[in-house]
């Protein structure tokens, strides 16, 4: 893919991350790491964004404060399911 | 572990997350918002001990964080392509799409009658509507308006159709909150100010439905009429179900009255045409459970008239708002 621009890098990462996140999956982890690997890119992304504004990286900070709460938040929620459900297959829901 | 200070604490946290959500000067601001907002209905909702409730949050999660970091991701390309002021563009439809994700609405609401299965009658009323308000405010602030328009179709006919094949009153009601979510849509585009109000008068009627089935612990549409309720429970029923779907004169007219004005007089025909057959489905399967409701299980005792079995002061007051505020709406403005 000979794309000379860097933005297409996220957008194929963004991209790719979503992918996986709505394919099927056994295990609910896998779903979880695509979560967290669309987070990598938006880092990725706005840490080149931010760049261009003479170091002020403060708010890439912040998302990833916000982004790693949310991050533990859906492990704490797998964790909750292997409690109550005995593993984190997707086949184990019971139809809502 | 059911703690009452622990769903304080989130309850304050989730009406703040709104607050900040809306109240921000940059969409980072509103990103934040919906996070913490994300962050705190989650251990309201996964805080019983059945299987369904964690099943519930997990659905809950992973749609909810899709969609925020969608919104993110959108926010951050809008920033880089300097693409603040024209409003019409491919970015501010993916933005609309996160944010139509958020609040469950149509093509993105297979969530949300499954959620709302697994939900409890309170938690059921905040998913409703608050979790709606700051999905709906950040859509008035940056909103596509052919793409909308295709949306709230989608909305009201996927709502209206939905419907009719539900024995579940959650999902019933999940499906008229779809409905409605399409004309709270088309309200945001006329006005924020019709937006406001439409959406006090459906959380007020909202509000009154839920609290009656809370009361009553009914889940399913055979509790309607199997058991025997008081003949004001059933009226009450009655009433708010026509007001919830937009019968004249109740509560629940005065919005869509106000919609339907404007819609005609700026020439919308086929949205009207819409608006209104989408409606009639909606009011006839809420008539087809309260013709069941009055008919099927009449029971009067001989001697004793007046049985007043459950609470009826609030039941009451209900009905009685539900029936009178229109007419009375218009002696305010004297």
């Amino acid at each position: 893919m000979l794309i000379y621009d860097i933005r297409f890098l996220f957008i194929y990462m963004f991209f790719v991350g979503n992918l996986i996140f709505v394919s099927k999956n056994k295990h609910l982890l896998v779903v979880l790491l695509s979560l967290e690997f669309i987070v990598l890119s938006i880092f990725f992304f706005f840490l080149v964004l931010l760049m261009f504004i003479d170091y002020d990286m403060y708010m890439l900070m912040v998302f990833l404060v916000f982004s790693v709460c949310e991050g533990s938040l859906g492990l704490s929620i797998l964790v909750s399911m292997i409690r109550s459900h005995g593993n984190d297959y997707f086949q184990s829901f019971s139809m809502l | 572990m059911n703690n009452n200070s622990n769903k304080m604490f989130f309850l304050f946290i989730l009406f703040f997350s709104t607050l900040i959500s809306i109240s921000s000067n940059s969409w980072f601001g509103c990103w934040i918002g919906l996070e913490i907002n994300l962050l705190s209905f989650i251990p309201l909702i996964s805080n019983s001990k059945n299987l369904l409730s964690v099943e519930t949050s997990l659905k809950y999660f992973l749609t909810q964080s899709l969609a925020s970091i969608n919104f993110l991701f959108m926010i951050l390309i809008k920033f880089s392509l300097l693409k603040n002021f024209n409003m019409n563009n491919i970015i501010s439809i993916m933005m609309n799409s996160s944010l139509l994700m958020k609040m469950g609405s149509a093509p993105f609401h297979f969530w949300f009658p499954n959620i709302v299965e697994g939900l409890s009658w309170m938690n059921n009323f905040m998913l409703m509507t608050w979790q709606k308000i700051s999905p709906m405010i950040l859509l008035s602030y940056y909103f596509n308006k052919n793409f909308l328009i295709f949306m709230i179709i989608m909305n009201l006919i996927i709502g209206s159709l939905g419907g009719l094949n539900q024995t579940s009153l959650r999902k019933l009601l999940a499906f008229s909150s779809i409905n409605n979510l399409g004309w709270m849509i088309f309200s945001i585009m006329i006005s924020e100010n019709l937006w406001l109000f439409y959406f006090l008068i459906y959380s007020m009627m909202i509000f009154m439905m839920i609290s009656l089935f809370f009361l009553m612990n009914m889940y399913f549409m055979n509790q309607l009429f199997i058991n025997n309720m008081n003949f004001f429970i059933k009226l009450n029923l009655l009433i708010n179900f026509l007001s919830l779907g937009g019968l004249p004169p109740f509560m629940g007219f005065m919005p869509k009255w106000i919609i339907i004005n404007f819609l005609l007089i700026n020439k919308f025909y086929f949205l009207t045409f819409i608006f209104m057959m989408t409606s009639l489905i909606i009011i006839y399967y809420y008539i087809r459970i309260i013709y069941s409701s009055f008919m099927f299980n009449y029971f009067k005792m001989k001697w004793v008239n007046l049985l007043m079995k459950n609470n009826m002061s609030l039941i009451n007051l209900s009905s009685f708002i539900s029936i009178s505020s229109m007419i009375l709406s218009t002696f305010i403005f004297m």
